[in-house]
């Protein structure tokens, strides 16, 4: 870059020309969303195939995402390592899934200490809450419901911040799988967090993690 | 009658660097580096004079025993840049 005196329309060029670049340099690499996608659509297929076929795998399969935060401080600690540049939005969509990060698991400690408590015991009187038939059943609201409500809004946020078209209709599919929900019995709420799993997280990571490759292939040509 | 251009601004690499930082919440200076093609020395001085006039704070620190020069724009630096800008545009509508 020379420092030859610049007429307005060059700076106005230059400006233009820095803040586009500045923008471009930034890529996800889709890890964190491929790793949450993985898990959240495997304890919702693996909670809907117990519930469908009766039987049990011999553990809470959704402990997996407790064991799911290990690698993922340690995608994050990588992440914060490689990075040169933090933009403003990058910033913000931190702030916002680390605020849905401690919204989930408030929403499963309340799951745990209250809903289940009143389940047991609305069940020790005979009353089945999460029945197959939901019609002769307890209008408590379903926590695969609540649990697909929460996931769309990260990722819209996301999607629309970032104008990734992939998290965008990952949402959209997320808040259709939590209208279906509505009307369907748990075990089929279990197989929509699978589909949201998949359709919010698994498949926008997998599309993030290509053009990150790409980007680096790029860069070494 | 023109506004005059701050001269801190109206250079090429140090226009440069302050549009990058404008459009992020801070940069390494390699980012910087990288993005404007300028050599290192050239760089290093331009960003300090962008310090000393008070438009972008520079931190300096260590990661993985690297030295890391992490730069972010101030407001007065988003002030100036504003103003800057504005005296484009007033220059090209005349």
């Amino acid at each position: 870059m020379n420092e030859q005196p610049m007429n307005e329309q060059e700076s106005l060029r230059l400006i233009t020309e820095m803040i586009g670049k500045a923008k471009k340099s930034i890529h996800e690499t889709g890890v964190s969303a491929m790793l949450w996608g993985s898990v959240i659509a495997l304890c919702g297929f693996v909670t809907f195939a117990e519930m469908h076929w009766r039987f049990y795998i011999g553990f809470d399969v959704w402990v997996l995402t407790l064991l799911a935060l290990l690698p993922q401080v340690f995608i994050s600690i990588r992440e914060r390592k490689q990075r040169r540049v933090l933009t403003h939005t990058q910033e913000a969509m931190n702030a916002v899934w680390l605020v849905y990060g401690l919204s989930i698991f408030a929403l499963v400690f309340y799951f745990n200490t209250v809903t289940e408590p009143v389940t047991r015991e609305l069940a020790g009187r005979g009353i089945r809450v999460f029945d197959n038939d939901r019609l002769r059943s307890v209008p408590i609201p379903s926590h695969g419901s609540l649990l697909l409500l929460l996931y769309g809004i990260p990722t819209l946020v996301t999607g629309i911040a970032q104008r990734f078209r992939p998290m965008k209709l990952g949402a959209v599919v997320c808040y259709a799988c939590f209208v279906v929900s509505c009307y369907v019995t748990t075990e089929w709420d279990m197989f929509l967090n699978g589909i949201a799993g998949v359709c919010n997280w698994l498949i926008p990571g997998l599309i993030l993690w290509q053009r990150h490759r790409a980007g680096i292939k790029a860069a070494h040509v | 009658m023109f506004k005059d251009l701050d001269p801190i601004l109206h250079s090429q690499l140090r226009l440069a660097v302050m549009s990058l930082l404008i459009a992020v919440k801070e940069a390494e200076f390699t980012f910087l580096k990288e993005k404007t093609g300028a050599t290192a020395g050239n760089l290093s001085v331009q960003v300090q004079k962008l310090k000393e006039a008070g438009y972008i704070e520079v931190q300096k620190q260590f990661k993985d025993n690297y030295p890391q020069t992490l730069c972010r724009v101030t407001q007065t630096g988003i002030d100036a840049f504003e103003k800057y800008v504005r005296a484009l545009q007033g220059y090209i509508g005349k």
